[in-house]
């Protein structure tokens, strides 16, 4: 079983995350594919620590878990606080710090 | 040719005769699952091959990644990102990361995407015409900037690729142990760990703050 096939399953799905976040404007959907990312991510911490044999990689894997959680409910609080004011989550309609 | 590859153009003709054909919804339906039937009685051999089941959770895993992406609806966005967690669960399974792989099912699985959910459905988001108004040009560059990024980040892998690393099998006995995890978390990372709960209490009282209606 070689840890390359994790690593390259693991870039696909980064891509696909950044992609997703310059291609959609609702909010929580550029959240969720920052979620995506973040696994992807992870999963290549887990398979460098699985190939190195060393669990350090499995301890930053779970900080970003945790900051996984914190970003999720910030962002999610913003999106809730956005769509009162302006009655929508496309993010097309904050603009005020466009150039 | 081999039950991996026979189920993913399966999945290929499913989803062309979805798209091509809807108005026929029978045959949508019956032809691929009769031949996919037909593939696991011709190559069942293949299901007690781990590299078979690796290769379904992988593709299972870019094909929901890529329907969060395309789905206009952000409910279903919402669930094909749960499926895709499950997958990456599995993914820690087999590199033996047991409790990654719990705390990705309850934690995030469980909680973070139960906070997805939740919001969605306060808010009401009727789904979007097409993906939203971003420019044309946008989206078209994103994809193309995004296909560069992912031939990069393959060719930069290239020289390791098809390389066994690991057999399944051939462990450290205590690796991926919750008590192996445990003494790392509260011996070498423990500043680490009492930051990271720092900062989720700084996160739950923001999310707080910003969500409430009137700051008084």
């Amino acid at each position: 079983m070689p840890v390359d096939f994790f690593l390259v399953i693991a870039a696909l799905l980064f891509t696909i995350g950044s992609v997703g976040v310059l291609i959609r404007r609702n909010a929580i959907v550029m959240l969720m594919c920052v979620e995506l990312m973040l696994n992807a991510v992870n999963l290549t911490f887990v398979a460098f620590a699985q190939e190195g044999q060393r669990m350090t990689g499995h301890v930053f894997a779970f900080f970003v878990m945790t900051v996984a959680a914190a970003e999720a409910a910030v962002g999610l609080a913003i999106v809730i606080a956005l769509f009162r004011r302006r009655r929508t989550t496309d993010v097309d309609n904050a603009s005020l710090m466009r150039w | 040719m081999n039950l991996l590859t026979g189920l993913i153009l399966v999945v290929v003709l499913f989803a062309l005769l979805r798209v091509f054909r809807p108005a026929n919804p029978l045959l949508t339906a019956i032809l691929p699952g009769l031949v996919a039937v037909g593939l696991l009685a011709a190559y069942h051999q293949d299901l007690l091959r781990l590299e078979f089941w690796a290769g379904a959770v992988g593709f299972v895993a870019i094909l929901s990644a890529l329907l969060i992406v395309m789905h206009p609806n952000p409910m279903v966005s919402v669930l094909f990102l749960i499926l895709n967690l499950f997958c990456i669960a599995l993914f820690y399974l087999m590199l033996r990361a047991e409790v990654l792989a719990a705390l990705q099912v309850i934690v995030y699985a469980g909680a973070i995407m139960v906070l997805f959910v939740f919001v969605i459905m306060l808010l009401n988001l009727p789904a979007e015409e097409g993906l939203g108004a971003g420019g044309g040009i946008q989206r078209w560059a994103a994809v193309l900037l995004g296909s560069g990024f992912a031939a990069l980040l393959v060719f930069v892998l290239r020289h390791r690729l098809g390389r066994p690393y690991f057999e399944p099998g051939s462990f450290v006995q205590e690796f991926g142990s919750a008590r192996d995890l445990g003494m790392l978390l509260f011996g070498r990372y423990l500043f680490a760990f009492e930051a990271a709960s720092v900062l989720l209490v700084a996160a739950m009282v923001g999310a707080v703050i910003l969500a409430k209606r009137r700051l008084q």
